[in-house]
């Protein structure tokens, strides 16, 4: 308490010190004059009499460095004036400051931006949820390694039977047509499980949430929560909302709630307007049957850990409910076993992608902000050793070492604190850039990254971190400083460092480092996308549509099919068209299902499966996928044949030991169908991907209520497809929409966009780091020859070309950057090694980037060189 | 370390504290602070001046030299609350700095009077047993 009152006070006085300054000499004047009086009538002389009490009052300043120690705090004091002076230095080399702080902000920013993605995958993967990262997911997984999702039903049984989970959500993205007939629009909702919205502990923004009672019966309540955009977009965020109803393919629904603001839904990063109960399910699908079949896995589970118990318990529990479910449902569940997952590794969604990239970019731009520090410290040690007679005379006059460290200290950390702040408003700049929703297909997909809290600490703690590390060496260097010497050293000759050499040579060994990796990183990028797709997307127009609230059934899916291809093919520019229901090369993924092959015998348990898609006769034609065996699908109207599957290759190979396969039927979705031929294996998910099974169903015999429009154009021209297309679907239906028209290359390119961002930041930091280290290497070298204009000119005036001085100057920095280099080649290469390519070593990297590093080296060295070299020798002479 | 590099005549000014000399200075703070306090118990309000005499009557040559190391104290023991100054005029109507004792101080000055009565008694009879011991 006592202490705690002292050292209020201190500190107070600390911020006024004038006024307690006054009270001292006042005090101290008083003192003495008393004295000087009691002295003299003692009947000592008035001169006696003072220095009398002079000598007994003591040494003054002594005393007064006491009691400046007691008033105040000596250490704020210090700091105060070490920042007082470290600002008056900083505006005394402006230039020099201004890259410093310029690449701390850039190596910063990057690094406070990447990190705002990592915490908002791993920490905050549901915006607006509080306390998100407690999630898990919970997934059903097929002995095929595919992640099917969980029916309705399998949801009900699985509530019952995890104890460990608290709540266990289910949710299904769905899309809805919104709006009256001929102007529906097209958005993503969720339906989703009575505890949806408790379980996430959100609070609405008006209104209310749906109930569990409302999500008990079928298709009873038809009520809807919307999304805060929604309403603010759509409703200009009016409270008349509520109550109001909503046309949702063809039914109308009540809004009784409004999401709380930033909630997206819970499947990052798919951004949904919409929530409807689960239990709406047939009346908002024509009559799906998602609520009562066992094989129609829709949903997606979440659910948040019991406190006390762990993932592993949760996993069990799973595991051994999984296999129940299979002894129970043989038909639906064998060989689905099941994993729960942190949000970061869930299976479907960008996110364990994504963190892969992150992961490796992170550590790469902590690289390049390590690169930065030690050319922040090249240059502060040039600069050091110019001020080596400022340090000198500071010793001289009694400042201690650590003063002296502590000065250089705070000067440092300032420039860093600085980068840092323009770092954070990079950061800022940054995120929000990136936080631009893009379509991806046809869902839109935001992603809420920003800067907080959190990130906010990171990017000052890297300044401080940064601060620390540039200044160790010059605070080092002057703080060992003979102050004799310091002053004595009139000529500005410097002393040759070491230390600045090694840090020049370690930055560009880490610019090699990572600029070797940016290559190799967008090799294999582009690689990847130059990997035959075996198929041919160029020329083919996407467009999808819906006829899921028109409560249609199979005879009415395959007419309109049948119609609209009819109506297609006789478009003049059409050279063929098809229709299937999935996409190739989809962020999705092509579902895999369940199959047996009549005379095939299984030897491990569990079931065969394979990608299936469903198409219209001529599909293959348009993909350009050539058949090798047998012949297309029958006609769409045929009613006479049999029940066709085409398979592929690696079928074949796998499940019929390369047998002909003509002749062969498979049993699939509870019917036979005839294998009557065998197209070319083509890429499915994913370039590069290895050789996957496929069996192609016909549209004929499984119609289905969406479509994927594919048309292949004559003259290559697929945009201008688009209107005539519309107007074809609006000529066999008029209110039906034709959405997500894209061309193939598009829907290829909009799939890559995710694996597109830590590529593209390399691309856009390669350079800049290249630009940094030839910003360094200028620095340092520029600083080391205007240092040593007195020698130069000694030089030249002795007959020394200006041509030779160039080269030796670039000579001595050549060899150190070399080195560097070298190093750097070296450990570039046991990474990639051992690390990325496994084994391969790809030369043009290895190749191009040294030479590329050395050139511009080269340059940064020539250009002050050559200005040096071409002083006047007189000038320089008299130079001091 | 400290003083390696000044051996060829440049005179440090300025922050020094030599080890030795601070430890001796702690003694005597500690007993000046306690003084200070029973001279304002026992005279009541006070300047600098007066405090600085009335030890120096006391206990000889305390503070007969030396007497502006009363000033830091006397500096400490206000931020810690246990006495309180203000302007005055001094005899020869001077501005002075009067110092007076706090409620705190008084109960600051009981306790350290009887700490300080407990330890010199400990010593007094750890002597004492020294002696006949030594008998």
């Amino acid at each position: 308490m006592k202490s705690l009152r002292r050292f209020l006070k201190r500190l107070f006085n600390s911020a006024a010190r004038r006024a307690q300054e006054e009270r001292l000499r006042e005090e101290i004047a008083e003192h003495i004059a008393l004295q000087t009086e009691e002295n003299l009538r003692a009947g000592l002389s008035p001169v006696e009499a003072r220095r009398q009490a002079m000598l007994k009052f003591g040494g003054v300043e002594a005393m007064k460095q006491d009691y400046r120690a007691e008033r105040g705090l000596l250490f704020i004091e210090n700091l105060l004036g070490d920042l007082r002076n470290a600002l008056r230095t900083i505006s005394r080399m402006p230039g020099l400051a201004a890259v410093i702080i310029l690449s701390l902000a850039i190596g910063i920013g990057v690094n406070t931006t990447i990190l705002s993605w990592i915490q908002l995958i791993m920490l905050q993967p549901l915006p607006a949820v509080s306390g998100a990262s407690n999630f898990l997911v919970v997934e059903p997984r097929t002995d095929t390694g595919g992640y099917p999702g969980a029916s309705w039903l399998e949801y009900g049984a699985l509530q019952a039977q995890l104890p460990a989970l608290r709540d266990l959500v289910a949710s299904e993205m769905v899309p809805f047509n919104v709006g009256e007939k001929g102007q529906t629009e097209r958005t993503h909702g969720q339906l989703v499980s009575g505890n949806y919205f408790s379980a996430l502990g959100l609070k609405p923004a008006i209104g209310r949430f749906i109930r569990p009672e409302e999500v008990e019966r079928s298709g009873t309540e038809p009520v809807i929560v919307i999304s805060y955009d929604y309403w603010q977009t759509r409703f200009r965020g009016a409270p008349g909302v509520l109550g109001q109803k909503l046309r949702v393919n063809e039914r109308d629904l009540t809004v009784i709630g409004v999401a709380p603001r930033g909630f997206q839904g819970t499947m990052l990063p798919l951004k949904f307007e919409l929530w409807a109960p689960a239990t709406m399910t047939p009346a908002l699908l024509g009559g799906a049957r998602d609520l009562d079949d066992r094989t129609s896995r829709a949903f997606s589970l979440i659910g948040m850990l019991r406190p006390g118990a762990t993932r592993e318990e949760a996993q069990t529990e799973f595991s051994t409910a999984m296999a129940q479910l299979a002894r129970d449902y043989p038909e639906a569940s064998v060989g689905v076993t099941g994993e729960i997952l942190p949000f970061w590794k869930a299976p479907r969604g960008p996110q364990r992608m994504l963190m892969t990239g992150l992961a490796i970019l992170q550590g790469v731009m902590l690289l390049l902000l390590l690169a930065v520090c030690g050319n922040t410290a090249n240059l502060m040690l040039a600069r050091g050793s110019t001020r080596q007679r400022e340090m000198a005379v500071r010793v001289a006059l009694g400042a201690g070492r650590w003063r002296i460290v502590s000065l250089v200290l705070s000067e440092n950390t300032l420039l860093a604190l600085l980068g840092a702040s323009l770092g954070v408003a990079l950061a800022v700049w940054g995120t929000t850039a990136l936080r631009i929703a893009p379509m991806i297909g046809a869902f839109p997909i935001q992603f809420q990254t920003r800067v907080d809290g959190l990130t906010l600490t990171f990017a000052i703690l890297l300044g401080v971190a940064c601060g620390f590390i540039f200044s160790a060496a010059p605070a080092v260097h002057l703080a060992r400083l003979d102050p004799q010497e310091g002053l004595r050293e009139v000529s500005n000759t410097p002393p040759r460092s070491r230390a600045r050499k090694v840090l020049m040579a370690a930055e560009v060994g880490l610019a090699m480092v990572v600029l070797i990796a940016a290559a190799l990183f967008l090799q294999s990028f582009r690689s990847a996308r130059q990997t035959d797709p075996r198929f041919r997307p160029e020329g083919i127009l996407l467009a999808s549509y819906d006829l899921s609230g028109r409560n249609p059934n199979e005879a009415s899916e395959r007419e309109f099919a049948a119609r609209l291809l009819e109506k297609m093919r006789a478009l003049p520019d059409v050279e063929a068209a098809a229709i299937a229901t999935n996409v190739p090369l989809d962020l999705h993924g092509i579902p895999a299902r369940p199959f047996t092959v009549q005379g095939r015998v299984r030897t491990e348990p569990g079931q065969d499966r394979a990608i299936t898609n469903t198409v219209t006769p001529g599909y293959f034609k348009v993909m350009s996928i050539p058949l090798l065996v047998g012949n297309d699908f029958a006609d769409m109207r045929d009613k006479a044949a049999p029940a066709q599957a085409i398979v592929n290759e690696e079928f074949v190979r796998r499940y019929l030991n390369g047998a002909d396969a003509i002749g062969h039927s498979l049993q699939a979705r509870a019917r036979s169908f005839a294998i009557i031929g065998v197209a070319r294996d083509a890429v499915y998910n994913s370039f590069g991907e290895p050789a996957q099974p496929a069996v192609y169903f016909s549209y004929r015999d499984v119609p289905a209520t969406q479509g994927e429009i594919h048309l292949k154009t004559r003259s290559g021209n697929e945009t201008a497809l688009t209107s005539e297309a519309r107007a074809v679907l609006r000529g066999v239906d008029p209110v039906l929409p034709l959405y997500d028209v894209r061309t193939f290359p598009q829907h290829i390119e909009r799939n890559l966009y995710l694996r597109r961002i830590p590529a593209r930041m390399f691309v856009v930091l390669g350079p800049l780091l290249l630009s940094l280290a030839a910003i360094g290497i200028y620095a340092v070298v520029s600083y080391a020859v205007a240092r040593r204009t007195r020698e130069i000119g000694l030089r030249l005036a002795f007959g020394a070309t200006s041509g030779r001085v160039v080269l030796q100057i670039i000579r001595e920095n050549l060899g150190v950057i070399i080195w560097g280099t070298a190093i750097g080649w070296v450990l570039a290469l046991i990474i990639s090694v051992r690390a990325i390519t496994k084994g391969a070593v790809d030369l043009k990297a290895f190749i191009g980037v040294p030479a590329i590093l050395l050139s511009v080296a080269t340059l940064a060295c020539w250009i002050p060189a050559r200005r040096a070299s071409q002083i006047d020798p007189m000038a320089a002479l008299r130079h001091e | 370390m400290l003083f390696s590099q000044r051996k060829d005549g440049i005179l440090p000014v300025g922050n020094q504290h030599g080890g030795a000399m601070k430890q001796k200075t702690d003694v005597l703070q500690g007993t000046l602070a306690l003084m200070v306090l029973k001279t304002l118990d026992a005279l009541g309000p006070l300047h600098g001046y007066g405090i600085a005499r009335r030890i120096e009557q006391i206990s000889g040559d305390l503070l007969a030299v030396n007497q502006g190391t009363l000033y830091p104290v006397l500096l400490r023991l206000e931020h810690e609350g246990a006495i309180a100054s203000e302007w005055g005029a001094s005899e020869n109507n001077r501005r002075a700095r009067f110092y007076r004792l706090t409620r705190q101080g008084r109960k600051q000055l009981q306790v350290e009077t009887q700490d300080w009565e407990q330890t010199a008694a400990i010593i007094e009879k750890f002597f004492a047993v020294k002696t006949e011991d030594l008998s």
